[in-house]
């Protein structure tokens, strides 16, 4: 009774959460070129290509979004190029690419007569771009969002929808490898992850859903406990030296895993980080890093899970199927129907196991120039709404 | 010799001590010189770091951040980036801001440190009389040794300080500046026990670092200067003399040492040369010594070595030899003395052949007058008769006239003889050799003379043949050898005019056919022995000493050899030695004569 309390409490307090102030009405008009600078190098958009990196399947993603109209049961995208709000009009491969509008898409016209895509821009040039209003809409990684807004740029942030956590690969099986999880797990400060290398922009992670989505994190303890670490660590004998992988081309991963070693250490846990090759993800469906670093021999591994879908059942569905390779979780139960307490006893059967240590929930952070218009945070699993956006009549600089 | 070895072997010694003294105080030198530059060159970084360290404290940038830390409920997370960049535009190494409780807000060589603590800073007296200062510190690739200086910024009541520093490791050693054959090792203290990986120089970790454990633990336990020699190989060259400094920490403990090595290469490679220039000299010395002592021993010698190879020359008969005569000293004395006597020999070889010439022309004109002068007499006496008898006898001048003619022919006749004998010996042929079968000839002449051997009116001589059987045929000529052996037997009738036994003999002896015929006769006296080949001598009142001079000639020219043995009352016997096979007609005659069992070779 006091769980189904709890989870209704949450909700309303995600309803209101999501009431956010309404720009100044205006009216929107139709054309203009919007500038997008993304970070990722994309090489092809064709669907069957392979992404290499985890922001380029992100990129692919978004870009699939303008491109196409439907998706299918496995959240690829189904259909023609082009049925989308917009069309490909040209395109460099690795430099930039350009979107018309479609005339003849199926909600009708995007405001925007066409996007132009720079592709390959760093993160630190887009945020500079942003402030030198060289570009209309970029994306920020979470950790340099406080900075960008402290230099004036306009920043749109996301509710927590992606997923930081320690996957232990399941190369160690039985009681030691149990007890060396919960260790990990106990030692983690995630209160400092989140304000030191996310500069606050994220939350502490218990569990695998966030706490506007499910209500329940609160039953998932995210304090470290250092003491009980150490106790636990002087336990395992002999103690190993555990190897903690994170993506080489993820800076935010790198640094985590390396505050992960320095907690570790505190605790007397002896482990280092290891970058691992870079991977990218075929499809919406792949977990991003699902490699298990094959040539590096790794004990556990940092891994993001952005949400599909804002409804916990489904964005909890997917994140057990991502994991079940990547851990070797077998036969783990999924949820059967929607109901809090379905969706909480998977969760916890997944936690129970200690295979997947939660860390941060980050959200997605948007850079938009000052003539952007009518920009709505897209919900979690969904496409940039570059459709519905509109520019105002102010001429770039 | 002895004395050029020990004067060279002791120079040798004396110049190898005296480089290698000078090279061990050069060695010194530049050690000392070495861990001078190195001390200046440590305090100089020390005094650029905390330099350094004193200007990000005094920067703008800093001292807002401490006067926003000074705040209440700071948020210290905005600083969690800051440090990485102020370390890397101030070429830092290590760069930690740390809060007023010690709290690490921001860290260059570990960003993952954030919040923890580094309570050692917020103890100011244990840095702030220091200035800079050996520390070992954690970093995220593990532990390292940096030369660390503290600068601290206070607002109100409250401190940011900043903590940077420089790795000490190759880059530090790669500052040095190292003469030649010298070089730096670093070994850093990380570890409780020596690990040879810490041992590094400027490139990195050390060659067969575990050689140095000894050196290295010897300064972990007491800490202090020393020096050690290192042979790295059997070859002495390659030994370096190692110097070690320690580096203590602010808690005197010891986080590095430093080791100046010196390569003694140089040292041993010019003990060598001079060694090897020793035995150079020494060699050539020898040498030269040896050359010397030949030349000097040479040129004493040489003349003696000359005189005695005259003398082996004279004695070998060539009395014509001179030695050369150099200088008048008592060699030169010594080799006009001998050729003076050389002169003497021959002038007396000269004076004797013809000496000896006079007395033959002698011996002949005697012979020719005594055989002539008995003819003469009785043609003399003939004449005068004649005479006498036509002038007192005329009626028997007629008988007169017809005996003495008859007396005159054969006077004549005699004459001629002794003249025909004369010219037989002047015109001796030259053999002409067909194969002889020289029992046959011996039986011949033995067969001529058998009614000689046993004529009437003289005692009996009895012949004895002893001839070999298959004794093979040898090429001579028959009628010399014929003749020859006629006149040896003529030889020995007349040695037994009492009669006697005349044996002969003819054997088979290495390529040659012996005969060898033998008297009872009176035999000879040595004097006679050694004459009896010379032409004209005659022992006997009617001979004329040719016969046994055609003997030995004849078994010249057959290339043998004749020789006699005698003995007063006993007898004569004469060996000859006829080869079956004669090389060549032999022009010279050999003769070899036995008197008294004693051979005589001339």
């Amino acid at each position: 009774m006091k769980l189904r309390l709890c989870l209704c409490l949450a909700t309303i307090s995600v309803v209101l959460a999501g009431a956010a102030p309404l720009p100044p009405a205006r009216r929107p008009h139709y054309g203009g070129t919007l500038r997008v600078e993304i970070g990722a190098t994309l090489q092809s958009l064709d669907p069957a290509g392979v992404a290499t990196s985890r922001e380029e399947a992100d990129a692919k993603t978004e870009l699939d979004a303008l491109l196409y109209d439907q998706r299918g049961e496995d959240g690829t995208f189904v259909g023609t190029a082009g049925s989308g709000p917009f069309r490909l009009s040209s395109w460099e491969a690795g430099k930039r690419a350009t979107f018309a509008a479609n005339q003849d898409y199926r909600e009708g016209r995007p405001f925007v007569d066409s996007i132009e895509i720079q592709l390959g821009r760093p993160a630190h040039d887009r945020v500079v771009d942003l402030e030198l209003n060289k570009t209309d809409f970029a994306t920020i990684p979470p950790e340099q969002a406080r900075q960008a807004t402290d230099r004036g740029v306009r920043v749109s942030v996301s509710q927590p929808n992606e997923l930081l956590a320690l996957v232990f690969l399941g190369s160690r099986s039985g009681k030691e490898s149990t007890r060396i999880r919960e260790a990990i797990a106990r030692c983690i400060d995630r209160a400092a992850i989140v304000n030191f290398i996310l500069q606050k922009e994220g939350e502490p992670a218990g569990g695998l859903l966030p706490h506007w989505s499910s209500g329940t994190t609160f039953l998932f303890p995210t304090e470290m406990d250092v003491r009980t670490a150490k106790e636990i660590w002087s336990q395992i004998s002999p103690s190993p030296n555990l190897v903690l992988g994170y993506d080489s081309t993820d800076t935010l991963e790198q640094s985590v895993a390396e505050r992960i070693v320095v907690n570790a250490k505190e605790a007397g846990i002896s482990s280092v980080s290891r970058a691992l090759p870079a991977s990218g993800k075929a499809s919406p469906g792949q977990v991003d890093g699902s490699t298990r670093g094959a040539a590096i021999r790794v004990d556990a591994r940092l891994v993001r899970l952005r949400m599909p879908s804002p409804l916990p059942r489904i964005s909890l569905t997917v994140f057990i199927n991502r994991l079940e390779p990547i851990a070797g979780i077998v036969d783990s139960p999924v949820p059967q129907s929607a109901s809090p307490e379905d969706v909480y006893y998977c969760e916890r059967s997944i936690m129970n196991s200690g295979l997947v240590v939660p860390i941060v929930w980050m959200p997605q952070v948007y850079g938009l120039s000052a003539r952007v218009r009518d920009w709505k945070q897209p919900a979690a699993g969904e496409g940039w709404p570059l459709a519905d956006v509109w520019l105002d009549s102010t001429d770039p600089q | 010799m002895l004395a050029l070895l020990l004067s060279v072997g002791l120079v040798t010694a004396g110049v190898t001590v005296a480089t290698r003294r000078a090279f061990d105080e050069l060695n010194r030198q530049h050690t000392d010189a070495l861990v001078e530059q190195f001390q200046r060159e440590y305090d100089r970084r020390g005094h650029e770091v905390l330099n350094r360290v004193q200007g990000i404290a005094e920067a703008e940038p800093t001292v807002r951040m401490a006067i926003d830390l000074s705040r209440p409920n700071a948020d210290i997370s905005v600083y969690v980036n800051d440090a990485r960049g102020v370390a890397q535009s101030h070429q830092l190494d290590f760069l930690d801001f740390v809060g007023t409780d010690g709290s690490i807000i921001s860290s260059a060589e570990w960003s993952a440190r954030f919040g923890y603590k580094m309570e050692w800073v917020t103890q100011k007296e244990d840095w702030a009389t220091r200035g800079s200062f050996l520390m070992k510190l954690d970093t995220q690739d593990g532990p390292a040794v940096a030369l660390m200086a503290v600068a601290a910024v206070r607002v109100g009541d409250k401190d940011l300080y900043v903590v940077g520093g420089e790795r000490l490791g190759k880059e530090f050693l790669a500052s040095l500046v190292l003469p030649e054959n010298m070089r730096a090792l670093l070994y850093l203290n990380l570890d409780p026990a020596f690990q040879p990986p810490n041992l590094i120089d400027s490139t990195g970790p050390v060659v067969e670092a575990e050689r140095f454990e000894p050196i290295i633990e010897r300064e972990r336990t007491h800490p202090g200067s020393l020096t050690e020699k290192i042979n790295w190989t059997f070859d002495a060259a390659s030994a370096e003399i190692f110097h070690s400094i320690p580096k203590l920490g602010r808690q005197n403990e010891l986080l590095a040492v430093l080791l100046i090595g010196n390569s003694q290469r140089t040292v041993v490679t010019l003990q060598r040369h001079i060694l090897w220039l020793a035995i150079g000299v020494a060699a050539i010395g020898i040498l030269f010594g040896l050359f010397l002592s030949w030349w000097a021993a040479a040129r004493v010698t040489l003349p003696v070595r000359r005189l005695a190879a005259g003398a082996r020359e004279v004695s070998d008969g060539n009395w014509n030899t001179r030695v050369a005569v150099r200088g008048n000293d008592e060699i030169g004395q010594l080799a006009q003395s001998f050729n003076r006597m050389t002169q003497e020999l021959v002038d007396q070889r000269e004076r004797l052949i013809q000496a000896e010439r006079v007395a033959a022309w002698r011996e002949v004109a005697r012979r020719l007058a005594h055989e002539l002068k008995n003819p003469l007499f009785p043609l003399q006496t003939t004449v005068e008769n004649l005479q006498r008898a036509s002038t007192q006898n005329p009626d028997q001048f007629e008988e007169v006239f017809r005996e003495s003619t008859g007396i005159l022919l054969a006077e004549i006749e005699n004459l001629k003889t002794i003249v025909g004998r004369f010219s037989d010996f002047a015109k001796m042929p030259q053999p002409e050799l067909g194969p002889v079968d020289l029992n046959d000839i011996v039986r011949n002449v033995v067969k001529l003379f058998e009614a000689q051997f046993s004529a009437v009116g003289r005692p009996p001589i009895t012949p004895e043949l002893h001839l070999g059987e298959n004794l093979p045929t040898i090429q001579a000529d028959t009628t010399l050898l014929h003749r020859a052996i006629e006149n040896l037997i003529l030889n020995a009738m007349d040695a037994m005019p009492a009669g006697g036994i005349l044996m002969m003999r003819t054997t088979q002896n290495d390529g040659n056919v012996d005969f060898e015929i033998s008297d009872t006769g009176v035999g000879l006296t040595r004097e006679e022995a050694d004459r009896i080949f010379t032409p004209y001598y005659t022992t006997k009142q009617h001979g004329t000493g040719l016969g046994l001079a055609i003997v030995q000639a004849i078994v010249a020219d057959h290339s043998g050899r004749i020789s006699v043995e005698s003995e007063m009352g006993v007898g004569t016997a004469f060996h000859v030695e006829l080869p079956i096979k004669p090389p060549h007609p032999q022009a010279t005659p050999v003769v070899v004569e036995e008197v008294h069992e004693k051979k005589v070779e001339v």
